[in-house]
């Protein structure tokens, strides 16, 4: 039997060896480049293959600290101010997001399936959305109100899918009759209990969007016109006007910031999972 | 045929009327259920309204604008110029054919990667979906840059390649070229078409594989003729979505510039003479075109397509 399958075609011979190289393949051209710019950010040199003049910390310092040339903000000026617009955007996306995904994923209703589409696709790029609020919007561009709004409507699907994730895991009709019976109204149903329960999908949500504003270039380098420039625009002057190296550390900095949000989405969704067993 | 059109409008609005009556008061549990409905989806749709569908407006109004500074006038001048300039129509061709190559490139890879992930025992798995989804949360001046790494002027590859060949350096590197941005598009395009087809790949009946390896199919064939159809609906709903996306990219092209692309083109409007009548036009066929494309594509697939 074994033996039939093995002598078989070229397949059946080479068919798994060919898939796991690809798989292989793959696996390095995305994490390597990412390990060297974090590796390389540590140096003093690269004119070689390999990076060299290991380990010095001026590449971190001159981007921790800034430089006084080129791309001469720290970088923490840029995180602080981020982190503000982009927590903006995480406000507006649990005032918006959490009720519609419980609308889709509880009722049945005409057009729901086109209610989902709007909720968990964007409209619109961040390229176009930029576009379409430079005119409209001019007096909110210069004071990052425009930012906000633009990066909720951008990061909104995040929230919705994993809001949605952590409802479809909960019998919500049950939970939200034995709520009523017990004579609780049905807003007060929503915010004291069903909202509650779904807190690992809004956690969730609120990391993800929240990293994903605070990344977003698109939009962020049409709207953004002067003052304190957002992560992404900091991140997009070390690319194009820094040594190569101090880019490497600006990027570095991301890198890190992706890698904390990532833990802390496991540790909660292990959490999670616990719970609900 | 006027008295028809009569009761038509007031029976319309009698219609409304007692909807707005019900969504206020309802008397039933079903006119309760609605107004719940209705609360639920509020918010979303003002912030859709407010921040998605009057700017977008105001950018098409903007395209027939006749004076630069202030909307003002109308002409379809901006629209005439794509169409009958032979420079635009290149920029769209570049931005149609680049997108299209690098989403079948993408989908090519991601499906072997699916499959090895549901079908093989990997070691360190956990460590295997954190890499393959990490590109995710980068935006594309980050993807762009990882190219510059492997395959810039001082890139790891680009010296390797001379090390070993003995050429400069600057004659192998590609990263500013047209292959170095197809590198580009594919490594935030790869993560994306995963996302969906390791969903697609989790629901794919294994029972009848196995039959057909135990029938005597091949692999090749197994996959060929049981595993694709099933995987039909993640496939068009990865093509949806890695297209949008190839479309939608600008960061990574801004840094690399291999192919001027409609979203460069886009920015160029902007930085040279600020005209933005021209830009409002080019976005407003981006967003008619890809908004069409995606609705009617949706029909072909059952797949959940989200970013």
């Amino acid at each position: 039997m074994a033996d039939r399958f093995e002598s078989g075609s070229l397949s059946a011979r080479f068919g798994r060896s060919f898939v796991t190289l690809v798989l292989a393949l793959t696996l390095l051209f995305l994490a390597f480049p990412v390990v060297m710019t974090f590796v390389s950010s540590f140096a003093s040199d690269w004119f070689g293959v390999l990076p060299t003049g290991f380990v010095t910390v001026g590449n971190w310092q001159d981007v921790i600290f800034g430089t006084g040339v080129g791309a001469d903000v720290a970088v923490g000026s840029s995180l602080a101010y981020s982190t503000g617009l982009a927590l903006g955007g995480v406000v507006i996306n649990l005032i918006v997001g959490v009720p519609i995904a419980y609308a889709v994923a509880r009722y049945d209703f005409w057009g729901q399936d086109w209610v989902n589409v709007f909720a968990i696709l964007p409209l619109a790029p961040g390229i176009i959305l930029g576009i379409a609020f430079l005119r409209t919007y001019p007096d909110l561009s210069t004071s990052g109100i425009a930012l906000v709004i633009g990066y909720s409507l951008l990061k909104a699907p995040y929230m919705v899918m994993a809001v949605q994730s952590s409802f479809q895991s909960m019998d919500l009709q049950q939970i939200e009759e034995s709520a009523r019976s017990l004579g609780a109204s049905w807003p007060r149903t929503f915010l004291t209990v069903i909202v509650p329960n779904a807190r690992t999908g809004i956690i969730a949500g609120s990391i993800i969007s929240w990293t994903l504003a605070a990344a977003e270039f698109n939009f962020s380098y049409i709207v953004y016109s002067r003052g304190t420039p957002p992560l992404a625009i900091f991140l997009f002057n070390n690319i194009t006007n820094a040594s190569f190296l101090n880019a490497a550390a600006a990027v570095s900095v991301f890198f890190l910031l992706i890698a904390l949000v990532t833990i802390t989405l496991q540790i909660i969704g292990n959490r999670g999972s616990v719970r609900r067993v | 045929m006027a008295t028809d059109h009569v009761s038509m409008g007031a029976r319309l609005s009698s219609a409304a009327r007692n909807t707005l009556k019900s969504l206020v008061s309802p008397t039933s549990e079903r006119q309760r259920e609605i107004r719940r409905i209705v609360s639920l989806c509020l918010p979303f749709t003002v912030l859709l309204l407010f921040s998605g569908v009057f700017p977008l407006a105001e950018m098409f109004r903007i395209s027939f604008s006749e004076s630069r500074l202030v909307t003002e006038g109308f002409t379809t001048e901006s629209y005439r110029t794509l169409v009958a300039d032979p420079y635009y129509r290149n920029i769209a061709f570049n931005t149609l054919w680049f997108a299209a190559a690098t989403t079948v490139a993408s989908i090519s890879v991601a499906v072997p990667v699916a499959h090895a992930l549901e079908k093989y025992a990997l070691p360190a798995k956990s460590v295997i979906l954190t890499v393959l989804s990490f590109p995710n949360s980068l935006p594309g001046i980050v993807a762009a840059f990882m190219i510059i790494i492997l395959f810039g002027n001082t890139g790891v590859f680009t010296n390797a390649v001379a090390f070993i060949s003995g050429q400069s350096s600057t004659d192998i590197a590609f990263s500013t070229g047209v292959l170095g941005l197809f590198f580009a598009y594919i490594y935030s395009m790869i993560p994306r078409a995963l996302l969906l087809l390791r969903g697609t790949y989790s629901e794919v009946n294994t029972d009848a594989e196995e039959a057909a390896r135990s029938l005597g199919a091949t692999p090749l064939q197994t996959f060929r003729y049981v595993t694709l159809p099933q995987i039909k609906p993640g496939l068009i709903g990865a093509f949806i979505l890695v297209f949008r996306t190839g479309l939608a990219i600008f960061g990574t092209v801004l840094i690399l510039k291999g192919l001027l692309v409609w979203t460069l083109q886009i920015d160029r409007e902007l930085a040279q003479g600020f005209n933005i009548a021209q830009a409002s036009a080019m976005a407003t066929v981006w967003f008619v075109f890809v908004f069409g494309f995606t609705i009617l594509m949706l029909r072909y697939t059952t797949a959940e397509v989200s970013i």
